[in-house]
């Protein structure tokens, strides 16, 4: 069989998704991509059809209609899909009674990987030292590494990964976000990663697909989303209109709201707070801003 | 071909890596073990005409021999077992994940499932093999391999012990939960199975149901006092096995094969 032209053919491709469970649309016309050598987010609140995405990519899930395709192909037509596709998924999970070397063994068997690649891929993740102990005594962080690491057996090209920072603790999830930055701008794999939490892919992720209840409702580049910008600061004060000239001195931008609150872009609040020392101006607050991600992450999700 | 045997071997690995197949392994073994005292205890002692042979009988020795096909059930839990913990553990999402031809993965699993229980049949038959023949001798009678249709039980023992992995693996399919489908193996073949073939007045549904075609195989016809039982010839309890075979593996990729995985 003659495979697509690899080089012009996107790496995940979802066209016009649909899938229901009874009365309810879990996903509802979805059309994505996800390019080689990029981290794509797939951001939404839970329920919003994530994880029936990607169980549709994976074969798990047969959708009603639409196409979901990894290197141009269905993952259940895949020769030896785990040597294309790495997955992690939220519900991925292991036979307690079983060490972590041998539920990856089992997998290297039945894909007709040598069992060397279980260890290795251990070491990975770091769970090398784990590797003769039963997922039993495993903590929610262990697992998921461990869900990372069958991921890496077959050495992909494609990552497909749904919520791979649940019960990771902060050192971890700076791992993980290390680990798929990697894999995309290192290795030059395609990485998509779901999260209902944007702070845990925000400085991970090229691109951005948001949806909710089921509807696509924004994808772009990071940058296309915030409209280049940084965080604004939140300033209150009794002098603000001493204060805001002042700042566009130092050159902030300066918005003005009303009772003496001034929202400022193109300075931190340290900056903010010299300004206010040189004229002597006293500041009541000084806030840094939620990201302007975030605010389009809630905009767009909120109340739907 | 090669496929399917590396994913037979996983399938292996995958019992083979936790500890449930050798406790089943021992109480099996001293299930069958129990019920060979009991027969060796009661060996030509009559109670109100209910006679079991004298140990130094041919029927005695086909008696205990046969004893090994109880065993079936542990088997069948095994299978059970081997199948719905996919589920209990949501392991299925990774298998389906490597292999996402779905009937490659269930026919893996029933070939493994009939080389499990073929082991277990062999184990049985080295038990009754160690606990028959001295029993025999030091009841004065003479055994011999070939005799007391020994081959034929034992090839009875192996083909059931087989079947009855590949039935609790279809019927695992079928239930999905581990906990009701051991319960409907226990149900099946203590209360269903034992009803139609222990009261010979009900063989004529009882010989067509797997254990009355496994006792057809090994053709048991000892009278326990309960009257003359009426099974199927060898040949025909042997395709009735097959039959249910079939089914139960039909059952199981038509159960599996579409279902989303949710």
């Amino acid at each position: 069989m003659v495979r697509n032209n690899f080089a012009t053919m996107a790496a995940i491709e979802i066209k016009n998704l649909i899938k229901s469970f009874g009365p309810v649309k879990a996903v509802d016309g979805v059309s994505f991509s996800v390019e080689a050598g990029s981290v794509t987010g797939y951001l939404g609140p839970n329920g919003a059809g994530k994880t029936t995405t990607l169980r549709c990519l994976l074969g798990l899930v047969t959708p009603d209609s639409g196409e979901a395709l990894v290197n141009g192909e269905r993952y259940v037509t895949l020769p030896r899909p785990v040597t294309e596709v790495g997955a992690v998924l939220e519900a991925t999970s292991f036979h307690p009674g079983r060490t972590a070397r041998n539920h990856l063994r089992i997998l290297c068997t039945a894909a007709g990987l040598p069992d060397a690649r279980a260890d290795e891929a251990l070491e990975q993740v770091g769970l090398g030292d784990a590797a003769g102990k039963r997922v039993l005594g495993f903590s929610l962080g262990m697992r998921q590494r461990l869900a990372l690491a069958s991921a890496l057996l077959g050495r992909p090209r494609v990552y497909i990964l749904d919520e791979p920072a649940n019960g990771l603790d902060p050192a971890g999830i700076e791992w993980l976000r290390g680990f798929l930055r990697h894999l995309a701008h290192d290795e030059g794999a395609a990485v998509l990663v779901s999260s209902h939490v944007l702070s845990e892919v925000e400085q991970t992720v090229d691109n951005v697909v948001i949806i909710a209840k089921g509807r696509l409702v924004r994808q772009g580049s990071l940058a296309e989303l915030t409209g280049g910008g940084t965080g604004s600061v939140r300033v209150r004060s009794a002098q603000a209109a001493d204060l805001a000239p002042a700042l566009e001195a130092a050159g902030g931008t300066v918005e003005r709201a009303d009772d003496g609150l001034l929202r400022v872009r193109g300075l931190d609040a340290e900056a903010i707070g010299q300004v206010a020392l040189d004229r002597r101006i006293v500041l009541t607050e000084v806030t840094q801003e939620r990201s302007d991600l975030q605010k389009v992450f809630l905009e767009l999700t909120e109340g739907r | 071909m090669s496929l399917l045997a590396g994913l037979v071997k996983a399938e292996l690995r995958k019992l083979f890596t936790t500890r449930l197949w050798w406790v089943m392994l021992v109480v099996a073994l001293l299930f069958v073990g129990v019920g060979l005292g009991v027969l060796i205890a009661f060996a030509g002692v009559d109670q109100n005409g209910a006679a079991v042979p004298g140990l130094d009988t041919a029927q005695w020795t086909e008696l205990a021999w046969a004893s090994g096909s109880s065993a079936g059930i542990f088997v069948m839990i095994l299978g059970v077992v081997l199948m719905t913990s996919e589920f209990r553990y949501q392991t299925i999402t990774g298998t389906f994940l490597v292999t996402p031809r779905r009937g490659l993965v269930i026919i893996a699993k029933l070939v493994a499932g009939l080389i499990v229980g073929a082991l277990f049949a062999l184990a049985v038959l080295v038990l009754q093999a160690v606990t028959v023949i001295p029993a025999v001798m030091l009841g004065g009678g003479e055994f011999s391999l070939s005799g007391a249709r020994v081959p034929q039980i034992s090839i009875g023992i192996l083909a059931t012990l087989a079947l009855y992995a590949l039935f609790g693996i279809g019927l695992g399919a079928l239930v999905r939960n581990q906990v009701a489908g051991v319960v409907a193996a226990i149900a099946w073949t203590y209360v269903i199975e034992s009803i139609f073939t222990a009261i010979p007045a009900l063989h004529v549904v009882g010989k067509w149901l797997p254990g009355g075609a496994a006792q057809a195989l090994m053709s048991i016809d000892v009278n326990t006092g309960l009257g003359q039982p009426e099974w199927l010839p060898a040949w025909a309890g042997a395709l009735v096995l097959v039959a249910w075979g079939l089914l139960f593996a039909g059952v199981a990729t038509a159960t599996t094969v579409r279902r989303d995985i949710t």
